[in-house]
């Protein structure tokens, strides 16, 4: 994006030798002219100004300072080269701090040359912070508009689920609740972690709703011995089988009479466990083969929700992803160049050296001091130069020069 | 004239052979590769009907390490513990080793099968080997993985381990490994019988043997199911090996054929 340059002075002769100045020298950018106040801070109000040039007496009791300062209000990054007659007079670090950046004398040299000198490195200075600052600007709008997005991509609780229940698997209940007379039944959702050893189970009734009851291990259970079946497996006086001490029933297995259950094949760490209850009479071998397709078809399902949450899984992971690499960005922008060329490495960086300074054979001194002082070193270069750090080295050896003769340790 | 085989096969029988007072698996070690074994509730059980175990041991396979976790007595489902109880009844003396491919990962790759299979051929040196649980054709689709699974049980069935497989068979359209993988093993059907000892030879579908179907400890045992026929054949086979610990897998199929033909021919 071009810069724009405000040319404000109450002479029109002169605002006219500066625009043809200007113009003549084909710089990429926009120039405004006002004669007075009032008209700049009325454009300035219109479009964002990078540059100004501000004469410093503008007459009717206005100065180009107390502009400057007026100015700041609609376009708080901009900097000034001040037109003045008495240069020697100015007040440098107030000027500075409002964005006083060069003082042009009429009465001394003030020139074309001068002129466009002057302005063409306030506007080399100004090209790369802008674009800095619409990056900058730029990520945080993404950011923003990233976290509007993120709670309409991401369900919490559908993320956190094993295995996300399609509405289709309550038609499924009702389907096999009706055709095979059971009373109730229940869906149960193992998640198993295997790095952290740890299981994750969930049970849902006949409406898909989490019944939040607390259940007896897995491995104890009577869906953990379906799973191993691998088909459909029926059982009468349910109620007595607790006694037989190899297995507990789950709070919403007691009490019943009848049970049939079967695994769903979904996948891998995940056991799906369908059980129906309390069928008058019995579970015959048509409701076992009933079960059998229902358990097919109910699997099929889950495999198909299981994708479709691990698509969206994705897409939330990459905006994460993004949010998080935008942040790192937005923070390595903060501060001047000056600033961030002083900043420390990232802590990664620094934890690598320090993990390598305290494995070096023979460290004598912790790996934090030592840190400590290649940062100050590094600092010290950043901001003096390699004059500074070359005096450093110097006092570092007379230091041990001295301390050889006080100890005597040279010898 | 007789029939020189009717004559020797004749004294081939049931009755003769499993029977037998030294017929009790003694000296048979047997490997349940299956969902682990709750080793105390077998030891209590048998402790309350006068008869002493020997130590159940085992270890847990994952397919992250090529060495099982060490057993600590526990079952990942009750199926496991079925399955041992069964192979205890029909045969109380043999040395089970529990081989949980179930574990924490909550389910059986065909790996970790494998990884069980070779263990405990080569490490335990089992004679017998029961696979309950069954492996999905879908879980074979890769030409590799199913040609290592059928190598390692023709390595069982070269250094003479039994391996008896069921059938699952009820599915209409999809086959159940390793029992499809006969005969190098020995793949056992769904059947009642009045005697758990009972067993029938009916080839059907790469099915030979049909065994009594009813387990007899935990949920589902008084089901049907082929998961608990196939120990049932088990603990046959271990009841005879004590009687011959030598045998080989063709002569012991070719015993327990000759057992069945025999007492068919006698109840005509």
């Amino acid at each position: 994006m071009a810069e724009t340059i405000l040319i404000v002075d109450d002479e029109e002769p002169v605002r006219q030798t500066f625009r043809e100045w200007l113009d003549g020298a084909h710089l990429e950018g926009r120039v405004l002219v006002a004669g007075d106040a009032e008209s700049a801070l009325v454009q300035a109000n219109q479009q964002t100004v990078d540059l100004a040039i501000l004469d410093w007496n503008l007459g009717a009791g206005n100065d180009g300072l107390q502009l400057l300062e007026d100015l700041r209000m609609f376009s708080p990054e901009i900097v000034a080269i001040m037109i003045t007659g008495y240069a020697h007079q100015a007040t440098p670090l107030d000027a500075m701090r409002m964005g006083v950046r060069d003082y042009l004398d009429k009465n001394q040299d003030l020139n074309r040359n001068t002129f466009l000198k002057a302005v063409q490195k306030q506007l080399e200075q100004i090209r790369p912070a802008k674009r800095e600052r619409q990056l900058h600007d730029g990520l945080l709008a993404f950011r923003e508009a990233v976290a509007k997005i993120l709670p309409l991509v991401e369900t919490a609780a559908a993320l956190n689920d094993p295995v996300p229940l399609p509405e289709a698997i309550g038609t499924l209940f009702r389907f096999l609740l009706r055709t095979t007379g059971a009373r109730d039944g229940v869906l149960l959702v193992r998640s198993v972690d295997p790095e952290r050893r740890t299981e994750r189970c969930q049970v849902y009734d006949t409406a898909g709703r989490v019944l939040n009851v607390e259940l007896v291990p897995f491995a104890r259970s009577v869906a953990g011995s379906v799973v191993s079946l691998q088909e459909p497996a029926a059982m009468n006086q349910l109620d007595q089988l607790a006694a037989t001490g190899s297995i507990d029933l789950q709070p919403f297995e007691r009490g019943r009479k009848s049970l049939l259950a079967a695994s769903l094949a979904v996948a891998a760490n995940t056991n799906v466990v369908l059980e129906l209850f309390d069928k008058p009479g019995a579970f015959g071998p048509d409701d076992h083969r009933l079960m059998g397709v229902a358990a097919d078809f109910g699997a099929e399902m889950l495999r198909q929700a299981l994708a479709e949450r691990q698509t969206r899984r994705a897409l939330c992971d990459a905006v994460a992803a993004a949010l998080s690499a935008s942040e790192s960005l937005v923070q390595s922008l903060t501060g001047t160049p000056q600033q961030r060329k002083e900043q420390p490495p990232p802590d990664a960086v620094i934890q690598r050296l320090r993990e390598g300074l305290s494995a070096a054979p023979g460290a004598a001194v912790d790996a934090a001091e030592t840190l400590r002082l290649v940062e100050a070193v590094r600092v010290l270069a950043l901001r003096h130069g390699a004059p500074a750090v070359q005096h450093c080295i110097r006092l570092v050896e007379s230091l041990r020069s001295l301390l050889d003769t006080a100890t005597g340790a040279g010898n | 004239m007789a029939d020189v085989f009717d004559e020797i096969l004749s004294l081939v029988t049931p009755e003769r052979l499993l029977r037998d007072p030294r017929a009790t698996g003694e000296g048979v070690s047997v490997c349940v590769i299956d969902s682990g074994i709750e080793r105390a509730v077998l030891e209590q059980k048998y402790r309350g009907k006068g008869q002493e175990l020997h130590g159940i041991e085992g270890g847990i396979f994952t397919a992250d390490r090529p060495e099982p976790l060490p057993y600590e007595g526990r079952q990942s489902t009750p199926h496991g513990t079925t399955v041992a109880d069964i192979i205890l009844t029909v045969a109380p003396r043999v040395r089970l080793y529990s081989a949980d491919i179930f574990g924490t990962q909550g389910g059986c790759e065909v790996e970790v099968v494998i990884r069980a299979l070779r263990w405990a051929i080569d490490v335990w040196k089992c004679k017998v080997v029961n696979l309950s649980l069954g492996v999905p054709e879908h879980r074979l689709q890769q030409v590799q993985r199913r040609y290592q699974f059928l190598r390692a049980i023709e390595d069982g069935y070269y250094k003479d381990v039994l391996i008896f497989a069921a059938a699952h068979n009820d599915h209409p359209l999809t086959r159940s490994y390793p029992a499809a993988f006969a005969p190098p093993l020995i793949s056992v059907d769904k059947q009642l019988f009045d005697d758990p000892l009972q067993f029938t030879y009916h080839l059907h579908e790469q099915i030979e043997f049909f065994a009594h179907s009813r387990g007899y400890l935990g949920p589902f045992a008084n089901e049907p199911a082929t998961s608990w026929a196939a120990p049932h054949l088990s603990g046959i086979a271990a009841r005879i090996l004590s009687l011959k610990p030598t045998l080989k897998p063709f002569e012991l199929k070719t015993i327990l054929y000759w057992m069945f033909t025999g007492s068919r021919a006698e109840q005509k």
